[in-house]
C-alpha cells in the first residue's frame, strides 16, 4: 500500500512534467544546488555519503578490496593533484578523453562521440560548474535513465594510483570534466567496475535519450556510406568496433594498428576527389588516445599528396585517423548509430523523427509470459498498438512503406550485476492487428487470437543485451507489438520506444478497469426457511455468525469437496470476509447479511470449477485471468500483477480459499468505489477518515 | 494528526548500500543475509517463520502465531515493485517498528494478561503514534480483535503494520496537503486490492 502508494506518486509526477532534461529527477533526491550553498557556506569541501570514497565505490570483483589492481589507491581532488585544474578548456573536444585501466573504452567512445555534439553535450554536462569563485568540489551530470532524465551529484574526490588518475584522463593533464562524468556514470551504475565491458550504444542512449541500432558490415546496407554520412550530419552519435573471435583475441593489435574488440568513435565521413575519382573516406577514433591506423590514408600517408581540391587533415598522434570506406569496412565488423529524439536536437533543418515511449512490466505468474515458445502464457504480456499512417517520403532504397524502429530496453539490469544478476534474453513480435479492433485502446488480445495468428515481423534475435532494436519498414495500418522475455514467468521492467520518420501513434493496449455487478444482496426477508433454518443451527444464540463460526462453516463445507484444492479458510480471510460484508457494523454477519455471503460463495465456486480447465483442483495463474473475466471484472496488468502477487501460491496457483478471498475483496473496493463516485465520474476524493475507514479492512 | 515513523529510504544499488553503516546496521544486514537467503529478500513464508521464532522466545505476548495469510498482507502494504518480496531496507522499516511496536505492547498490556483489550487500546495506538479517534478504534476492535474483544500480539502487530503503511500512502499522495487525496478507479484498486 504504502509502497504502491509511492509508485502512484512518482507516476504522478512523471506525468506532471518531470524527467525532461530541463526537469531533471534528483537521483537519490540530492539536489546539486542547495548541497553546494551548504558546503559554501559551511566553509567545506562536499563529500558524498551515497559514493563515498572507499574501495566499496571502486568494484567488487577485479576492482573489489585488496584485489592487485586496487592495492594503494588514494582519492584526490584536483586541486590536490594539480596546481590549477579547469573543468573544461576551450570547449569540450575528443581529445580530453584518454581511457585508464578500466575495461570501459565502450563509455569512453560514447563521451567522445557526445563531444562532437555541443546540444547534447550541454544538457550532459551542465555548464554552470568549474573550479572557480563558487568551487565546492561538488559536481552534477545529467543522464538518460530509461526514459527520464536524471540530474547525479558526486564530490570530486578521483581514484589515484602513484600519483595518476586510476581512470579516465585527459591528454592535457589538467582538465576534469571527463573524469568527473566517468564517476557520476559510475554512481548511476553502482560502481566503477560495473562500467567494465558494455556496448557503446548503452552510453549513447544514456547521454542522449536517443536509441540506438547495430549494423554488422558483412550483410550491410548497400547504402551504408550515405546512412553514416546522413546521421553525422542529424547530430547522431556513432561507434564502430572490430569483433574477436575468441577471448585472447580482445584488445589484440592488428599488423595495421587496429585494435580488436575495442570501441571505437565514427567522427568524420567525407567523399574527396582523389587522382580523377571520387573516394570516400572515414574518420575514426581511438579513445585511448594513440594507437592509431597505419595503412593507407592514415596519418601523414602518401594518399594526401594526390587529393584534389579540398582536403580535411589530420596528423597528430591523438587516437583519430583516416581510412578509406571500402578498408573500413573490410576492417571493421559493425557500426552503431544512435538516433536522437526530437527533443535532443534544437536544429531545425534536421529532419524530426517521431517518438512514442512506454514503461512496463513482467511478473511471475501474470505478465511474464515468456516468447511464442509459449502458447499458453505468450498472451499474458504487455501489449502495445502501434499506429502508422502516413509512408516516408522519396523512400531512399526504392521501397514503399513506413519506417520505424522499435527498441526495448530493459531497465536497471547493470545495477544487479554485483547481486550475480544479469541481462534477461529479450525481444519482441509484431502481427498485423485485425480489423475490428482498429480504433480501439482498451483491448487486450487473448490466446486465442495468438494460437490462429501469424507475426508479421519480429525482433532480430532474443538476445541478452540491454536494448533489442530493429527497424522495420511495414505498409500504414494497425500493429501489435508483444514485448517479451524468451523464457516464461522472469521478473523485468523494460522501457519500449517507438521512432518512426512520419507521424506514428503508439498506445499500451490494456483492457479496462470495470466491473459488471449483480446486486445479489438478500434481505432478511428474502430467506426461506430451509436456509433460514440453517442459519439457526450454525448461528447459535446470538442469531449472528462471527468470523470464527464463518470459519467452521466453511471449512466444515470444503473438505468435503475433493474436486477443489485448499489449505482451508484461515482467521485472517473470515474476518475479512465478515467485516466487508457487515453492514450492521457489529463485527457479525445477521441472516441476510450471511445469505449474500452465501450466495456469493456460491458463484465463485461455480466460477472456479468453470475455469480450472485441467481439473487439478487449483485455479492456474492464467486461468485466473480468464475466470475474474466470466466473474464479471475486466482488470489491467498492473492489477493482475498485484492480485497474482498477493493470493497465488509460489507455484503460481491459486486455491479456493485464497480465489474465495480476492474475488469477495475485488467486488466489495468495486462497490464502495460506485458508492463514493455515483456521477461516475470516474475519480473519488476521500480524506483521511474515509480512507482508513475502508483501507484498515 | 498521525505521526508515521519516516518510510523507508528508496531501495538503493547493493554497491553502496554496504558501507557508511552504523555497527548496528552491519550487524543487521548479517542477520538479514541469513534470514533471506539467496536472494536477499524476504517473502511472506521466510517473514513468517522469521516473526514466529522471536514470538516463541517472549511468554510475556501472548498470540496463537503469525499466520501466512498475515505475512502477505504485511508484505504486501510494503512492496514497492508488486515482486511480493521485502528487501533489506524495507525489512529493516518493518523490523525497527516491530521492535518499537513490541514496547509499546508491553508497557500497555496494564492488567499483564499478555492481550490489549478494547480499553487498552487507544492508548496503545496513540503512544505508538496513531492517536484514533473513537469511531476508528471501535472500527479496530472489530476488524482486529478476537471473540472477547482482545488484541492478541499478532493481530496487533498487523494491524499496525497496515494502520502505518496507509497513513504513509495517504500522506504520499495527498502532495498538496488538504487533507483528502483524489484517486481513480485504476489507482484506487492497486491501493486497496495490494494489500
Amino acid at each position: 500500500m504504502a509502497g504502491v502508494a509511492s509508485t502512484l506518486a512518482k507516476k504522478r509526477a512523471l506525468a506532471a512534467g518531470f524527467g525532461t532534461n530541463a526537469n531533471a529527477v534528483k537521483y537519490l533526491n540530492q539536489d546539486f544546488h542547495s548541497l553546494r550553498a551548504q558546503s559554501q557556506s559551511q566553509g567545506a569541501l562536499f563529500c558524498d555519503p551515497t559514493f563515498a570514497a572507499a574501495p566499496e565505490s571502486l568494484g567488487f570483483k577485479d576492482l573489489g578490496r585488496n584485489s592487485p589492481k586496487t592495492r594503494g589507491v588514494t582519492w584526490k581532488r584536483p586541486t590536490e593533484l594539480v596546481s590549477s585544474p579547469e573543468f573544461i578548456i576551450g570547449g569540450a573536444t575528443r581529445t580530453d578523453i584518454c581511457q585508464g585501466g578500466l575495461g570501459d573504452c565502450w563509455l569512453l567512445a560514447a563521451i567522445a562521440s557526445l563531444t562532437l555534439n555541443e546540444d547534447v553535450m550541454a544538457r550532459v554536462v551542465p555548464s554552470d560548474q568549474d573550479f572557480g569563485d563558487q568551487y565546492a568540489g561538488i559536481f552534477h551530470f545529467q543522464f538518460w535513465q530509461y526514459g527520464e532524465w536524471v540530474d547525479v551529484v558526486i564530490d570530486d574526490r578521483l581514484p589515484v594510483k602513484d600519483g595518476e588518475l586510476l581512470f579516465v584522463h585527459s591528454a592535457e593533464g589538467r582538465e576534469f570534466w571527463s573524469a568527473l562524468l566517468e564517476k557520476a556514470y559510475a554512481k548511476v551504475c553502482g560502481c566503477y567496475e560495473a562500467l567494465s565491458g558494455g556496448s557503446t550504444t548503452e552510453g549513447f542512449e544514456d547521454f542522449t535519450g536517443g536509441i540506438a541500432e547495430n549494423f554488422d558490415l558483412q550483410n550491410a546496407p548497400p547504402n551504408m556510406f550515405q546512412i553514416v554520412k546522413k546521421a553525422l550530419e542529424a547530430g547522431s552519435l556513432l561507434g564502430c568496433s572490430i569483433d574477436i573471435t575468441s577471448a585472447s583475441d580482445s584488445e589484440a593489435v592488428t599488423r595495421q594498428k587496429l585494435v580488436k574488440g575495442h570501441a571505437y568513435s565514427l567522427t568524420g565521413a567525407v567523399e574527396v576527389g582523389y587522382r580523377g575519382r571520387r573516394e570516400k573516406l572515414i574518420r575514426v577514433r581511438n579513445p585511448w588516445g594513440q594507437v592509431e591506423w597505419t595503412g593507407a590514408w592514415s596519418d601523414g600517408s602518401s594518399e594526401w599528396n594526390s587529393v584534389e581540391g579540398e582536403c580535411p587533415n589530420a596528423n597528430a598522434e591523438d587516437g583519430e585517423f583516416w581510412m578509406s570506406f571500402t578498408e573500413f569496412m573490410r576492417h571493421y565488423s559493425r557500426i552503431e548509430i544512435c538516433t536522437l529524439t526530437p527533443d535532443t536536437i534544437l536544429d531545425d533543418s534536421i529532419k524530426h523523427w517521431s517518438v512514442g515511449k512506454f514503461d512496463g512490466t513482467w511478473r511471475k505468474g501474470s505478465t511474464a509470459g515468456g516468447c511464442r515458445n509459449n502458447p499458453y502464457t505468450f498472451w499474458t504480456n504487455p501489449q502495445f498498438v502501434i499506429k502508422l499512417n502516413e509512408e516516408d517520403d522519396d523512400p531512399e532504397d526504392g521501397e514503399e512503406g513506413c519506417s520505424v524502429v522499435l527498441g526495448l530496453i530493459q531497465k536497471n539490469r547493470r545495477k544487479m550485476r554485483k547481486s550475480g544478476e544479469d541481462m534477461h534474453t529479450i525481444g519482441f513480435a509484431i502481427y498485423e492487428l485485425p480489423e475490428q479492433f482498429h480504433g480501439q485502446t482498451q483491448v487486450h488480445l487473448d490466446k486465442n487470437f495468438f494460437l490462429t495468428h501469424a507475426q508479421k515481423a519480429r525482433s532480430e534475435t532474443f538476445i541478452n543485451l540491454r536494448e533489442v532494436s530493429t527497424r522495420f519498414k511495414l505498409p500504414p495500418g494497425e500493429y501489435l507489438v508483444v514485448p517479451s522475455t524468451y523464457e516464461a514467468h522472469l521478473n523485468g521492467d523494460f522501457c519500449i520506444r517507438v521512432f518512426s520518420e512520419k507521424q506514428s501513434q503508439t498506445i499500451p493496449c490494456d483492457d479496462p478497469v470495470e466491473a459488471d455487478l449483480v446486486d445479489e444482496e438478500v434481505s432478511d426477508e428474502d430467506v426461506d426457511a430451509g436456509f433460514r433454518g440453517l442459519f439457526t443451527k450454525l448461528a447459535g444464540d446470538d442469531m449472528e455468525i462471527s468470523y470464527v463460526e464463518l470459519r467452521n462453516i466453511l471449512n466444515k463445507i470444503v473438505s468435503k469437496r475433493t474436486d477443489i484444492k485448499t489449505d482451508g479458510f484461515c482467521c485472517e480471510t473470515c474476518r475479512v470476509m465478515v467485516n466487508l460484508l457487515d453492514d450492521s457494523g457489529n463485527g457479525k454477519l445477521g441472516l441476510g447479511e450471511f445469505a449474500t455471503l452465501w450466495k456469493k460463495v456460491q458463484k465463485y465456486l461455480t466460477i472456479y470449477k468453470q475455469n480450472d480447465g485441467d481439473n487439478s483442483g487449483t485455479m492456474s495463474t492464467p486461468e485466473l485471468r480468464v475466470a475474474l473475466k466470466t466473474a464479471g471484472f475486466t482488470l489491467n496488468n498492473a492489477i493482475y500483477q498485484m492480485l497474482v502477487c498477493r493470493y497465488a501460491e509460489p507455484d503460481m496457483t491459486m486455491d479456493f480459499d485464497n480465489f474465495v478471498a480476492c474475488l469477495m475483496r475485488l467486488e466489495m473496493m468495486f462497490r464502495i468505489f460506485q458508492k463514493l463516485d455515483p456521477e461516475d465520474s470516474g475519480t473519488v476524493e476521500v480524506t483521511l477518515d474515509q480512507w482508513l475507514n475502508i483501507a484498515m479492512v | 494528526q498521525f505521526v508515521p515513523s519516516e518510510p523507508p529510504p528508496p531501495r538503493r544499488p547493493l554497491a553502496y548500500a554496504e558501507h557508511n553503516e552504523s555497527e548496528e546496521d552491519v550487524k543487521f544486514r548479517r542477520v538479514f543475509k541469513q534470514l533471506a537467503g539467496e536472494d536477499m529478500e524476504v517473502s511472506p513464508k521466510e517473514l513468517m517463520d522469521i516473526l514466529n521464532k522471536i514470538i516463541s522466545k517472549h511468554a510475556a505476548l501472548k498470540t496463537d502465531g503469525f499466520s501466512i495469510e498475515s505475512c502477505r498482507s504485511m508484505v504486501a502494504v510494503m512492496d514497492s515493485d508488486s515482486t511480493g518480496k521485502l528487501g533489506f531496507h524495507e525489512f529493516k522499516y518493518l523490523w525497527n517498528n516491530i521492535k518499537k511496536w513490541q514496547g509499546v505492547y508491553l508497557n500497555f498490556d496494564q492488567d499483564g494478561s499478555g492481550v490489549i483489550s478494547g480499553e487498552e487500546l487507544p492508548g496503545a495506538f496513540t503512544a505508538a503514534g496513531f492517536p484514533l479517534n473513537d469511531q476508528l478504534c471501535q472500527m479496530i476492535v472489530r476488524r482486529y480483535s478476537d471473540e472477547s474483544g482482545n488484541l492478541d500480539f499478532d493481530n496487533y502487530i498487523g494491524c499496525l503494520v497496515r494502520l502505518d503503511a496507509m497513513c504513509r500512502a495517504f500522506k504520499t499522495l495527498d502532495k498538496d496537503n488538504n487533507g483528502t487525496i483524489k484517486v481513480n478507479v485504476k489507482e484506487w484498486l492497486q491501493l486497496t486490492m495490494y494489500s
